[in-house]
């Protein structure tokens, strides 16, 4: 009398599923794309890794948020309340900062590896320019992130990154006004900074990630100009996974050490009518701007140093924007050398602004 | 033993034996498991509010006798839970929780019959906190009060 009680399986959870939707196609799709064996594969793994970062900053932020209160009477509190009663509310907070930065590296090392191999040329114009978004998504939630521990660094850092915008004509009093929230840093900034932190960044992140792994299943990974692959590739699914896989355990067992052993600091809670403090600078990956205006005069021709700064960067961001269509020898499978140069001038650059930044 | 029976014996253990794939499979699954639990528990008892250890009863002063007139009353915020403060007909001070124990609406002093009552649900309670009509069906938690000169303490346990 009666049946046997069936205990399901993954796989018969699995086949369940898969009757009622298309996971064995959603596989299938997975799986047609191959990774190409050549010599330079070890770049490969820094998207995927930048990703990973992403996954932990997502996790960690949403534990954050559960006790953060987004006002400068509360807020440097709420910080000091997770570091010290919250339970693991410190090895949380710690993550969450440390993922930030090794997040902006990855994102600077993939992008870098994929503009000198030449990867954006046709037909993944799209991936560069959904990259290029993705880019400056991370720099601003890094911007965004820095001051809601409402510490001193963290308000002077924002103050100084609010003011800069004033000097570019026409739309700079409108870009502080909207960043600052009434032009001075303030429970207005506060609140503005969270909600795009929070919010607005991470909808914005998550489409544009979304389009951008899309077209790299659609279009695969691409080969340097000149280089031969070895047959047969690496299926994506689940073999090169399961490498990234791998990539990702590394990273991750990095990130809890370093979180562990050097806990991310707290300053005293800011105070506007105090001076500035001493040596004060903004994270690594501001270093470059801010070094940039340290050693441009303050006027040159009779115009503002700082304007041209920005002018300049802005310049410079749109022809980085445009590289893929630019770059006409590449998208005819030709070597490009001016470029390769370029953007090792310009890895060289920002190496250089960061180490006179913190030597000088 | 004929062949049949150590051909199907032998079968046996064939379908028993692990592939080299399914052992692997599950060495990763352990191994998931074994990063992925630590993590989730500290991720519940990061999620877990902090409970504050009081180790013995203290006493709050709260306000001062003459801040209350007689046949009033007034809600206080005692460790983030409301209070009622009570300056009776007689000017006998009293101190009650001011949640009320049916789903937990901070309850109002009614001049006009000296009582509390729950604007949620209707529910009543007389000035000693016991409840007397309506849906709560436990009394109110009263506080022990006692009066230091001109101020009212409350002793919290």
């Amino acid at each position: 009398m009666g049946g046997t009680l069936h205990i399901p399986t993954l796989r018969s959870i699995f086949s369940w599923l898969d009757q009622r939707i298309p996971l064995s196609a959603l596989i299938q799709f997975l799986s047609r794309k191959e990774v190409p064996r050549q010599k330079h594969s070890i770049w490969y793994y820094f998207g995927g890794l930048t990703l990973f970062f992403l996954i932990v900053q997502i996790i960690t932020g949403i534990l954050l948020l559960m006790y953060y209160r987004p006002s400068p009477d509360s807020a440097h509190d709420s910080v000091l309340y997770i570091t010290n009663e919250v339970p693991f509310g410190w090895i949380v907070r710690s993550v969450h900062s440390w993922s930030s930065n090794f997040m902006v590296a990855m994102v600077l090392i993939h992008m870098f590896s994929v503009y000198l191999v030449k990867a954006y040329r046709k037909p993944r114009e799209l991936m560069w320019l959904s990259g290029f978004v993705l880019f400056f998504l991370t720099l601003g939630f890094g911007f965004t992130g820095f001051l809601l521990p409402w510490d001193t660094t963290a308000y002077f850092a924002t103050l100084i990154g609010t003011e800069i915008p004033k000097s570019i004509p026409i739309v700079g009093e409108i870009a502080v006004n909207l960043l600052t929230g009434g032009g001075e840093v303030g429970q207005g900034t506060l609140t503005r900074m969270y909600g795009m932190h929070v919010v607005v960044l991470p909808l914005l992140t998550l489409g544009f990630v979304a389009l951008h792994l899309v077209l790299n299943q659609i279009l695969g990974q691409s080969v340097p100009i000149g280089v031969t692959t070895k047959n047969p590739g690496i299926p994506f699914f689940p073999n090169f996974a399961l490498r990234d896989l791998r990539a990702w355990t590394v990273a991750f067992a990095v990130l809890c050490t370093v979180a562990f052993l050097l806990p991310w600091p707290l300053g005293e809670k800011a105070d506007p009518f105090a001076s500035a403090p001493e040596g004060i600078k903004p994270e690594w990956y501001f270093l470059i701007l801010y070094q940039t205006l340290r050693i441009v005069p303050s006027t040159i021709l009779s115009l503002s140093g700082e304007m041209i700064v920005n002018l300049a960067v802005l310049v410079v961001s749109v022809v980085w924007l445009l590289i893929p269509f630019l770059d006409r020898k590449a998208s005819i499978e030709q070597k490009s050398p001016g470029f390769t140069y370029l953007g090792l001038g310009a890895i060289l650059y920002m190496g250089t602004m960061i180490a006179l930044a913190y030597l000088t | 033993m004929t062949k049949k029976m150590s051909e199907s014996r032998y079968t046996t253990r064939k379908e028993k034996a692990l592939s080299r794939r399914d052992f692997l499979d599950r060495i990763l699954a352990g191994w998931g498991f074994l990063v992925l639990l630590p993590m989730i528990y500290a991720s519940v008892r990061y999620l877990l509010p902090v409970r504050r250890s009081r180790a013995s009863a203290e006493k709050v002063i709260v306000g001062r006798v003459e801040d209350l007139s007689l046949n009033s009353a007034k809600i206080i915020r005692l460790n983030e839970r409301p209070v009622i403060l009570i300056k009776t007909n007689s000017g006998q001070i009293k101190a009650l929780s001011a949640r009320c124990t049916h789903l937990g609406c901070t309850v109002k002093f009614k001049e006009e019959g000296s009582y509390l009552l729950c604007n949620c649900h209707g529910s009543r309670f007389d000035l000693n906190g016991k409840n007397v009509r309506g849906p709560a069906s436990i009394p109110l938690r009263p506080y022990k009060v006692s009066l230091e000169e001109d101020k009212i303490a409350l002793t919290v346990v």
